[in-house]
């Protein structure tokens, strides 16, 4: 059966530590700090948290700048940049690289990443 | 030209008749004359031509290099991939037996006074039916030895193994608690002499708790709680404790039953009433949160004041990492010590001799070479206590200048928590076996069938050199093993 944290179904066999690393924005240093809040090791699955550790973790990702409040963060900054009318932010409205780097070839990442609404 | 016979296939025409007058246009005549061949594909009749219509997938196809990367279809039958646990149950399985070994007839079981008889030293003796279940319980046996290859598991009894169980035997009569730590170079039988004092703890009516593998316990592995109202803060393991009950309850049934509570114990959620055996007790944990409370509560009865009762035998495999900062991190993401891991704790009070036995009994904990952390400050305390020992005897060397080894005053990796614990134990070296014991291991591989040579003055002595002075493992490996390898 699976288990919801934070709006999201995991599978009971799924490492606690993956299932809070797949939130954007929550890398290895937050979830292990996490997990040794909530005194989980870190090989536990997420089939044996108690139902009370799956709602105490709920609300503590609730407290947490992740997911699209984070992208709305990278989001407001590309923007800032571009309404400033700054050369960075032209770069990014473009689809272009921003650090200087050559367009001749090699741009596809910059193709793909590089806009206002930045994927992530 | 044609050979007589097919040199591509092992089609044997008869005499005189010749490959290329075999009957090709009807296979089914040339199988009839000879069923085994390797050409049949060959012989098969082609398909027929497909005339008209676009051929099938590509022109080519067959005659294409296909590289890894781009084979299409890797499916094939791979037969049933093994289920969850399956593959870790095989690796980890314990076979006791070998009905294809020859039985031993001059072998006798271990009786209760057995290893602690020196006459008895040099001797095989296998191991008593209820014993082995008690220990395969508490799983004192591993995969890595080999009591697969016998017909009945049996232990060379040691010098050692003498020593030790008489040092048992004189600290229960004495209701003192022996402090022991076993260590001693890879192979030379650590293990086996943790499973040596188990089997006569259990043929003594001791009561046995085991820890099979320490790293269970420190690795971060199994899950841990703070426990409510300990300061500074200790931490249970509930789904190891519950496991560790319930193999107690298995080892220790007989024992278990026989012995009656003497208090109540108001804080279990079951009621216990006094006189209820500790069978029941032990068994009151039916779920992991239930588990350190009736283990505290288990703990207690046994080393009760006043009341008649057995002596315990504390054991662990794998000392080192008992005596390390474990893997788990405290809410406040500091690592925690393992000595604050409560049965840890528990262990290491009983070996550092702050929580006394009151019936007596020993704490006997084994060192490993092959799966330990670097613990500088377990390494020194025994060599310290070594030396130590050796002095009182007078030293190995005739000078009688024995050095007690000091800490090196530029390293900071020592950890006084660990020295603290090891400042008093008893600490018995494991070497390897000396002539008479090889004769003994070998004379007895030899009646088992597992040994095909003679066993003379020549051959022990040259598998006791091979084995670097008969470690018994490496004797293993150079006679018994040389098959699998």
């Amino acid at each position: 059966m699976p288990v919801s944290i934070f709006g999201a179904a995991f599978h009971e066999q799924k490492l606690v530590k993956k299932a809070l690393e797949s939130f954007y924005a929550l890398g290895p240093q937050t979830s292990a700090r996490i997990l040794a809040k909530y005194c989980i090791h870190p090989r536990a699955k997420i089939g044996t948290l108690p139902p009370k550790t799956v709602t105490a973790l709920t609300a503590e990702l609730s407290t947490m700048t992740i997911e699209s409040d984070a992208k709305k963060i990278l989001h407001d900054n590309i923007k800032r940049l571009r309404d400033m009318g700054t050369y960075r932010g032209r770069r990014h409205a473009m689809n272009l690289p921003v650090r200087g780097q050559r367009t001749r070839n090699q741009i596809e990442t910059a193709r793909k990443l590089n806009k206002v609404e930045r994927r992530g | 030209m044609s050979a007589p016979s097919c040199l591509r296939c092992l089609v044997r025409p008869s005499a005189g008749v010749t490959v290329s007058s075999l009957p090709r246009s009807s296979p089914l005549a040339v199988a009839r004359a000879a069923p085994f061949s390797t050409t049949t594909a060959n012989l098969r009749p082609k398909k027929e031509v497909q005339t008209g219509g676009a051929p099938k997938g590509h022109v080519r196809s067959g005659k294409m290099l296909q590289l890894g990367k781009f084979k299409k279809g890797k499916a094939g039958d791979r037969g049933r991939t093994p289920a969850p646990g399956e593959r870790k149950a095989y690796r980890k399985r314990i076979t006791l037996s070998n009905d294809n070994a020859i039985p031993v007839p001059w072998l006798t079981d271990l009786g209760p006074a057995d290893l602690a008889n020196p006459a008895n030293t040099a001797r095989i003796m296998a191991l008593p039916t209820e014993v082995q279940d008690q220990l395969r319980a508490s799983e004192a046996f591993k995969p890595t030895q080999c009591w697969g290859m016998f017909r009945k598991p049996a232990v060379l009894v040691r010098k050692e193994t003498i020593d030790m169980a008489n040092r048992m035997q004189n600290a229960a009569d004495k209701r003192h608690t022996l402090r022991l730590v076993v260590s001693g170079d890879k192979l030379t039988g650590k293990s086996l002499m943790v499973l040596q004092a188990m089997a006569h703890a259990h043929l003594n009516n001791w009561v046995v708790i085991h820890i099979p593998e320490v790293q269970e316990l420190t690795t971060a592995c199994t899950e841990y709680a703070p426990i409510p109202n300990t300061d500074p803060v200790q931490y249970m393991q509930p789904v190891y404790v519950l496991k560790l009950l319930q193999a107690i309850r298995r080892a220790n049934e007989g024992v278990l039953s026989k012995i009656l509570t003497v208090s109540a114990h108001p804080e279990l959620s079951q009621s216990m009433p006094p006189n209820t055996p500790l069978l029941a007790l032990a068994g009151a944990a039916k779920e992991p949160d239930a588990a350190w409370p009736v283990f505290q509560a288990l703990w207690s009865e046994l080393t009760a004041q006043g009341a008649n009762r057995p002596p315990i035998l504390l054991s662990a495999d794998g000392l080192a990492h008992m005596m390390k900062v474990s893997d788990y991190r405290s809410p406040a993401f500091d690592l925690i010590h393992s000595h604050d891991l409560a049965l840890v704790r528990l262990f290491a009070d009983a070996l550092g001799g702050g929580l006394r036995l009151p019936s007596g009994g020993a704490v006997i904990a084994a060192t490993t070479r092959s799966n330990a952390p670097r613990t500088p400050s377990m390494e020194l305390a025994l060599a310290q206590r070594e030396a130590e020992a050796n002095k009182g005897l007078g030293g190995p060397s005739s000078s009688g200048a024995v050095e007690v080894p000091q800490r090196d005053p530029f390293f900071r990796g020592y950890d006084d928590r660990v020295e603290a614990v090891l400042r008093s134990v008893q600490v018995l070296r494991v070497r390897g076996v000396d002539k008479l014991e090889a004769r003994a291991l070998m004379e007895y591989w030899a009646a088992s069938g597992m040994l095909r040579a003679t066993v003379d003055e020549k051959a022990v002595t040259e598998k006791w050199a091979l084995s670097g002075g008969g470690v018994p493992g490496e004797m293993e490996r150079a006679a018994l093993l040389t098959a699998r390898i």
